[in-house]
């Protein structure tokens, strides 16, 4: 089957809906997308009725039930799953489930062997020790007895007091959550219990699972990424570069990320920067390889003052800054590169095509997510009405949205209130700043909620934090 | 205060509900024996055990779901053209008219009679874990509320907040939303009734149950 003759149902919503529709096209696929009540309004549904062809668009009960999907894709004749980001994306059981049913289906993401290799922690911090990898303490995997969770941050407090911390902190994380969401940090072990509690009854609330992660807490790190692709042989991945996610909410969410990673040629270090990203880059790829892993994923790191890298996990999917990177990237010297496109021809099975010496980056590349939010209140979400929402089209951004800009929107309660992905490109540092802060100057979003009152975006918390960009 | 024999006389002048009952998710819908005219029954027994009258079956990944008639009622429409066709979820497939039970007129009249707490935002609620346990051990009677009291935790996009009770102090005579779904702002959550009006709520309850005739 040539991968023209594909029809890719897209499981999931909003904006990365969007962008999975627009490769498809770019790759001249079918598609088929779906969406549930609350979200009829979305920017997907639109773009699925407008440019999609028979049998393009289905409402289901819920974008997490498996059976919705799959009996969305027999009937609209799909032979690919795109899964996003988020929902099924890491999810093995799905991607083997997808694979192996009856009427096959090809699962665009890492094979389910792959995820479920990197998707248990225990697995990733074992394997990455094997290679020499360094990795963050904490518990490997979820854990459901307190006292056992006890244990572990008993351990953590006194590794931390080994270590000559001074204020050592533990993090207590639901398992099932993501996002920044349902963290809470302890300072004393005798108030783990406590907190130990409600992340618990949170998490079983939520996402009816009570499992809880417990970590070391890193102060004063840089979150970095690896962009790692490859395709089905899982012998030859490249990288895409590096990222930078430091600047992120209080709930620990990202908020501005900056490919590349480091910019020694105009910020200076306490440490080598350079020799720190050709050191995580290795180090992923060479995970990458022994694992045979066939698409695309992302590498997350930590990397504290003193130059230290720790592996902290691996997302095996597509993540929602891919375009950042994507916008520094050259492949043969091309620009336009789409690494969800790339995604989905290599996950038809098409082989890369290139190896890593074709691929070169120029310049930097800056993503904000504009959020209806509060930042000065702990970054609460703002609910209401967007009717007002539009910005000058330049040559250096590109906008990725699901909120239309000549119709009011009502951000849905269901989900997290992203309104959209602004990618800026600058042939250096201090011009990837100034187009930033040129953009949200002139960015227009107005809205009100219930009450009356205006909308609140963290516009300007983006731009108070543009000036501090790959600094540490 | 209101009067309650002008609202039953309002209700009993027009005592039907429309019920569409509706694909509950995707799948190929296979209508059962029912005719347009025919009576159905709700789900019955001590704990709601027994379903209701089949209307149709929908089929997805080789399970079949019945779809039961959730009220009592005559069967107005049934969406015959669906038949043997794969439906989105939410597909209106019979349409019911429904004659208000004993239970629905004294619900209705309750929401006029009781002090409301109502949602303040669209979001979901479950009650604090506190009033959840004796929510759950002895029902929701046996909750006494006061101002101030933390009575709800407010769910939206996975964030909690707490949400204390405010309005007169009494027990909660009836709870208005259902777990982890979503409450629009405006409606209520539950219905209190203050200890100065126990006596009359109770009578307003005699009322419907001696004036309010079952129909079939």
């Amino acid at each position: 089957m040539q991968t023209k003759d594909h029809k890719v149902l897209v499981a999931n919503r909003g904006e990365i809906a969007i962008r999975i529709v627009q490769a498809c096209r770019k790759l001249g696929l079918a598609f088929t997308c779906v969406y549930t009540a609350e979200d009829a309004a979305s920017g997907h549904v639109r773009i699925a009725r407008e440019l999609g062809g028979d049998k393009s668009l289905c409402r289901v009960s819920s974008y997490h039930d498996a059976n919705e999907l799959m009996a969305v894709a027999d009937d609209a004749g799909a032979t690919a799953v795109h899964p996003g980001y988020g929902f099924f994306a890491e999810d093995y059981r799905f991607a083997r489930r997808v694979s192996q049913r009856d009427r096959k289906l090809i699962f665009i993401g890492p094979s389910w062997r792959v995820i479920r290799e990197l998707g248990d922690k225990i697995n990733t911090k074992r394997l990455a020790r094997s290679l020499g990898v360094p990795t963050v303490p904490g518990s490997d995997r979820p854990i459901y007895d307190e006292m056992e969770a006890e244990k572990v941050a008993q351990s953590l407090f006194e590794f931390q007091e080994q270590q000559g911390i001074r204020k050592p902190l533990v993090l207590v994380k639901a398992s099932a959550g993501g996002g920044g969401m349902g963290i809470e940090e302890v300072y004393d072990i005798d108030l783990f219990r406590s907190v130990y509690r409600r992340i618990r009854n949170y998490a079983l609330r939520q996402f009816k699972d009570e499992g809880v992660l417990i970590e070391q807490r890193i102060r004063d790190f840089n979150h970095l990424e690896v962009q790692v692709v490859s395709d089905r042989s899982g012998r030859n991945p490249v990288h895409f570069g590096t990222r930078n996610c430091s600047i992120q909410s209080t709930g620990l969410q990202k908020r501005v990320e900056i490919a590349p990673g480091f910019d020694p040629s105009s910020i200076e270090y306490g440490f080598d920067a350079a020799q720190v990203l050709r050191d995580i880059t290795n180090h992923s790829l060479a995970m990458a390889r022994k694992v045979g892993y066939d698409n695309v994923g992302t590498w997350e790191w930590i990397v504290t003052r003193d130059g230290r890298p720790f592996l902290m996990e691996v997302n095996t999917r597509i993540q929602v800054e891919n375009g950042v990177s994507a916008t520094i990237a050259r492949v043969r010297g091309q620009k336009g590169v789409d690494l969800i496109a790339e995604q989905i021809r290599i996950g038809l099975g098409e082989p890369l095509g290139y190896g890593q010496e074709d691929i070169t980056f120029e310049g930097v590349g800056v993503e904000y997510r504009l959020i209806a939010e509060d930042p000065d209140n702990r970054f609460t979400p703002w609910v209401g009405r967007v009717d007002g929402f539009g910005w000058p089209e330049r040559p250096w951004l590109a906008m990725h949205t699901h909120v239309p800009s000549d119709d009011p929107y009502d951000i849905p309660t269901e989900f997290d209130p992203n309104l959209a992905l602004a990618i800026i490109w600058g042939k250096d540092l201090a011009e990837a700043r100034e187009r930033g802060v040129e953009f949200l100057d002139t960015l227009v979003l107005e809205g009100a909620n219930n009450a009356g009152e205006p909308l609140r975006s963290n516009v300007r918390f983006l731009r108070d934090n543009t000036g501090r960009i790959l600094k540490f | 205060m209101f009067d309650i024999t002008q609202l039953l006389d309002e209700i009993k002048a027009s005592p039907y509900e429309e019920i569409v009952v509706t694909a509950p998710h995707t799948g190929v819908v296979t209508f059962a024996d029912v005719r347009e005219g025919a009576r159905v029954i709700g789900p019955s027994g001590t704990w709601k055990e027994k379903k209701g009258t089949l209307l149709a079956t929908i089929e997805r990944e080789r399970n079949q779901k019945p779809i039961h008639a959730v009220e009592k009622g005559e069967v107005k429409e049934v969406l015959r053209h669906l038949e043997g066709t794969f439906v989105e979820a939410g597909t209106p497939l019979v349409r019911l008219r429904h004659f208000l039970s004993r239970d629905e007129v004294l619900a209705i009249i309750l929401k006029k009679a009781l002090h409301l707490f109502v949602a303040p935002e669209r979001a979901k609620y479950y009650f604090a874990p506190d009033v959840d346990k004796k929510v759950k051990a002895s029902g929701p009677r046996s909750v006494s509320l006061h101002e101030g009291m933390d009575l709800f935790i407010m769910s939206r996009m996975k964030r909690e907040a707490g949400l204390a009770y405010s309005g007169p102090s009494g027990v909660i005579y009836a709870v208005y939303f259902q777990h982890n779904e979503n409450v629009d702002a405006g409606q209520p959550l539950i219905g209190v009734c203050p200890p100065d009006q126990l006596s009359l709520i109770e009578d307003v309850v005699a009322r419907v149950q001696t004036e309010w005739e079952e129909r079939e």
